[in-house]
């Protein structure tokens, strides 16, 4: 039997895991390092950089090196964090023909999945290497307030990359499945998932091999990167005001500040302080211009105290929908790299009245956790079972712009319902439908995942056909819709026009594309 | 999101049922095949009958064969639908699933878990702490160990990427009904509710000694009242009260096709509700008349359009509202027979309108004409003789029964 890998694909770092002889192992590239970064380059010489290759000339060539892209995967163009987006990034974000945003690098233009599914690719091909033999079926990670679009286009990343995905799992239940594989014990716990892009809470159930999710929430746009943007906002005032100099502009200095701030953040996670150094970071009639000062703790605090302020909020309310008073929480685990810093740790331990776990990694826990279900689905003994959620409500768009609720939010997936659609003219043989995903009651303000044309309905008087939608969530939590007719049993034809994901068609071709690049780069 | 593909497969699976007015007493039977004839009830399916003891499979077919060329034993095609369309029961609201598959060594799933999941499917309607295997005052650890006990076993990753055929659906099925058993048991204001109602069932003064100080036994420790079920429940109850509420409307005003459906919606978010089954109970068969008027219409108009092959499609789409109608019944075994050659069907057909109504001579004529068609002539005779009594003027069934 072919082995299950367990991928993280995240924001700024990629982690691949397998499992062997019944133990977790986390897979380093060829340069060793147990995470990569999910980063993809043009080189000026037209060459394909993935990884460390694409982050260590990222400084030189800026435009051309894309990070962070699971921020816009999935989402519209015009949404807010795309907007941010194209504001912060120095590679160029375009708008693409499904109202997706695309990255323009080298002239070429690549769709989120298509770039999500490069990396994937390359995690495929570090466990390849590793484990000697071709693996296909993979279980992959995503945030979990990820919606229904983000999750399709994921697997739709997978697939591009060649893999077979067996599921998508949400990331902080990968953590709680990786903490939880070997405890039979009964026990309440907390997930605190700060990742580079994406914040996640999920409060969990557990009890001899079965984890149950009771809740879980979070923010899509908020993480490492966010904290890193209020560093390097930080150095451009500082450099503003004592050289008299804007750097806002200027990408090769902007990728140096992100570089060192990051760093810096690092840094301060262990001392009180520590020194900024860019030396020739910009020039003028008078000469080269360094940058060089000292941050210390206080100060970086000062600056993200907000972010780590917003992200408790999200954890009272989560615990409360879970039915639990913080204190119930037996354990609280931490993951993802921000998580390291001090301020964060006091805050979540502030909340729930009980420090950290500190046996998990933060980097590695939740590529452990996806092999570890890719094994449990595969393998015969039913040692492990996940029992998740619906991180958001499913509806429809009613009549005055509202949103009807069919599934509510915190549902075990998977799940299925159905709701009675009839005509509302005299003799009217299709239905519009607008499926959306969120909380909020106004249905502008919540996602649309997809527009179904119901057609073919029997010509009768208004509101008498009955038509049956059907609405399913999947174990990865991803939707989909079939509908029948009542008075017939006829099942109906769907046609769906989902926003922000890719056809087919689509994906058949970036396929294609990619094989022959492969072909070409090995020839 | 992508538009699912939901292709039920079923297979056609004989369902064997005693003809009217056969009396098997005067047949040769050894005890063996009179126990097979007595478990013969127009539910039970062939691939269950092939299981009794005492017979061989190969024994069982023959003597079903045998009886039904006899014309002792009719087929039809499944018992679960009529029986839902005579005594109108709970709804299934997420899907319909009217065909139950039987064990099937083939499968990548063994039999022993074949057995577990339909017995598991059977007891879907039961009250859910019975469904569960807990008591009924069972706390809410024991629920959720309980919870987690069977989730292991039915949850359908267990056979993820097997095959495991039409138990595919029946294990979703399952699943998500342990779900719902799971967050209502945990939810305390269902929990009180369904003490109530079943203490009343079963023994009527528990309730009375829970109202004396000191009596009350252990009760299970209540959720928090913040609880996200506790809050979900109340909502989809709201939702479901909505709902009701228009139907109340809608059959206030004799919209019975919108009263249905709105109901439907409200069972399908407050299923422990016993009044909404109850107005459902009653609304249901007010709608399957409405829809099974309007296609004895369509039927009717198709036919005077000489389009009778649509004629048999609308009639048996009424059927399937109306399963016993004899009018429809008896039209639909006259176009089966004349225009889609069908004479199974127009013989189980013609079979249900003279069992509505033995005493019309035109239903008997067309079942002896059918009977006499495939060939049965004792059948035959025996209806057309009856046909004729009924109705000494019909020449049709006279000149049919000279020619036999």
């Amino acid at each position: 039997m072919s082995r299950v890998i367990g991928i993280d694909l995240g924001t700024t770092n990629s982690c691949v895991a397998v499992i062997e002889n019944g133990q977790s192992t986390v897979i380093p590239n060829a340069g060793g390092y147990r995470t990569t970064p999910s980063m993809f380059a043009i080189s000026h010489d037209g060459k394909r950089l993935v990884g460390h290759l694409a982050k260590r000339q990222a400084i030189t060539n800026a435009r051309n090196t894309i990070f962070g892209s699971k921020r816009l995967i999935g989402r519209r163009f015009d949404a807010e964090e795309v907007r941010q987006a194209v504001e912060f990034c120095p590679y160029e974000i375009v708008r693409g023909a499904n109202d997706d945003p695309r990255i323009n690098i080298a002239g070429k233009t690549f769709t989120c999945p298509e770039i999500a599914g490069i990396i994937l690719r390359e995690m495929k091909r570090v466990a390849e290497e590793y484990v000697g033999e071709p693996i296909s079926d993979a279980v992959i990670t995503v945030p979990a307030y990820f919606n229904d679009t983000q999750r399709q286009c994921t697997k739709d990343a997978g697939k591009i990359a060649g893999l077979e995905v067996l599921r998508i799992i949400n990331e902080p239940t990968a953590a709680a499945m990786a903490y939880g594989a070997g405890n039979r014990e009964e026990e309440k716990v907390a997930i605190y998932d700060l990742g580079g892009g994406t914040f996640d809470i999920s409060i969990l159930d557990m009890s001899d091999g079965v984890i149950e999710v009771l809740a879980t929430s979070g923010n899509t746009f908020l993480g490492g990167e966010d904290f890193d943007r209020r560093i390097v906002g930080h150095l451009l005032e500082r450099f503003q005001e004592t050289e008299g100099i804007d750097l806002s502009e200027d990408p090769m200095a902007l990728q140096r500040l992100k570089d060192a701030g990051e760093k810096a953040k690092c840094d301060l996670s262990e001392r009180e302080k520590t020194e900024i150094s860019l030396p020739f970071i910009a020039s003028d009639d008078s000469g080269p211009r360094h940058l060089q000062l000292e941050f210390d703790r206080s100060s970086l605090e000062a600056l993200v105290h907000g972010l780590v302020n917003q992200t408790i909020k999200v954890v009272e309310s989560c615990v409360q929908d879970a039915g639990l008073q913080p204190g119930e929480v037996d354990r609280v685990i931490l993951v993802g790299g921000q998580t390291r810093m001090p301020l964060i740790q006091k805050a979540v331990g502030e909340c729930f009245g009980k420090g950290a776990h500190k046996g998990v990694n933060p980097d590695e826990v939740v590529a452990v956790g996806a092999a570890l279900q890719g094994e449990a689905l595969v393998s015969d003994d039913q040692k492990l079972l996940l029992l998740d959620v619906t991180p958001l409500s499913l509806g429809i768009a009613t009549a005055g712009g509202h949103f009807a609720k069919l599934i509510e939010r915190n549902t075990t997936v998977p799940v299925r319902k159905t709701h009675t659609f009839t005509s509302t003219r005299d003799n009217q043989t299709a239905v519009k439908i607008r499926v959306l995903q969120g909380e909020s009651d106004a249905a502008a303000h919540n996602d649309l995942l997809g527009e179904f044309v119901l057609s073919g309905i029997r010509k009768a008087p208004k509101g008498e056909p009955e038509i049956e939608v059907c609405f399913d969530i999947d174990a990865n939590g991803i939707v989909s819709a079939s509908a029948t007719d009542l008075a017939t049993g006829k099942e109906q034809s769907i046609t769906v026009n989902a926003t922000g994901t890719l056809s087919q068609e689509e994906i058949e071709r970036i396929i294609e594309d990619q094989e022959l690049f492969e072909v070409a780069s090995k020839g | 999101m992508r538009a699912g593909d939901r292709t039920a497969s079923q297979q056609e699976e004989r369902v064997p049922r005693l003809a009217p007015d056969c009396d098997p007493t005067g047949l040769d039977l050894t005890p063996a095949q009179g126990f097979l004839l007595s478990r013969i009830d127009g539910l039970t399916p062939e691939s269950v009958l092939l299981q009794l003891g005492g017979l061989d499979p190969d024994e069982v077919r023959r003597c079903l064969d045998d009886w039904s060329s006899e014309g002792l034993v009719v087929f039809g095609k499944g018992g679960p639908p009529s029986r839902s369309a005579e005594s109108a029961p709970v709804p299934v609201v997420d899907e319909a699933l009217d065909r139950i598959p039987t064990p099937d060594p083939e499968l990548d799933l063994p039999v022993k878990a074949q057995e577990a999941i339909l017995e598991m499917y059977e007891r879907l309607e039961r009250p859910y702490h019975e469904l569960l295997g807990v008591p009924l005052d069972a706390d809410t650890r024991t629920v959720k160990r309980a919870y987690f006990g069977l989730s292991k076993e039915y949850h359908p990753d267990r056979y993820f990427r097997r095959d495991i055929g039409a138990f595919q659906p029946l294990l979703e099925r399952v699943f998500r009904k342990i779900v719902e058993a799971y967050e209502l048991m945990s939810d305390p204001g269902v929990r009180a509710e369904m003490e109530r109602s079943l203490s009343g069932e079963a023994e009527a003064p528990a309730g009375a000694a829970g109202s004396a100080p000191g009596a009350a036994k252990p009760r299970s420790r209540p959720l928090s009242p913040f609880s996200s079920l506790g809050r979900l429940i109340a909502k989809r109850r709201a939702k479901a009260k909505g709902f009701f509420e228009a139907a109340m409307v809608a059959g206030g005003e004799e919209r019975w096709l919108e009263a249905t459906g709105s109901l439907r919606l409200a069972i399908a978010f407050d299923p422990a509700n016993a009044l909404y089954r109850e107005r459902f109970g009653e609304v249901q068969p007010k709608a399957h008349a409405i829809r099974f008027e309007q296609l004895m219409k369509e039927a009717d108009s198709a036919l005077s359009f000489r389009d009778r092959g649509d004629a048999l499609r609308l009639f048996e789409e009424a059927l399937h509202f109306k399963p016993y109608d004899p009018e429809a019944n008896h039209t639909a075994a006259r176009l089966a027979w004349l225009v889609a050659e069908d004479l199974r069907k127009a013989k189980e057909y013609a079979l249900r309108a003279t069992e509505a109504e033995p005493d019309k001579g035109d239903y008997r004529r067309t079942l002896g004409q059918i009977y006499q068609a495939a060939g049965f002539a004792a059948n035959a005779r025996r209806e057309l003789k009856a046909a004729v009594r009924l109705n000494p003027k019909d020449k049709e069934a006279r000149a049919a029964l000279k020619s036999l």
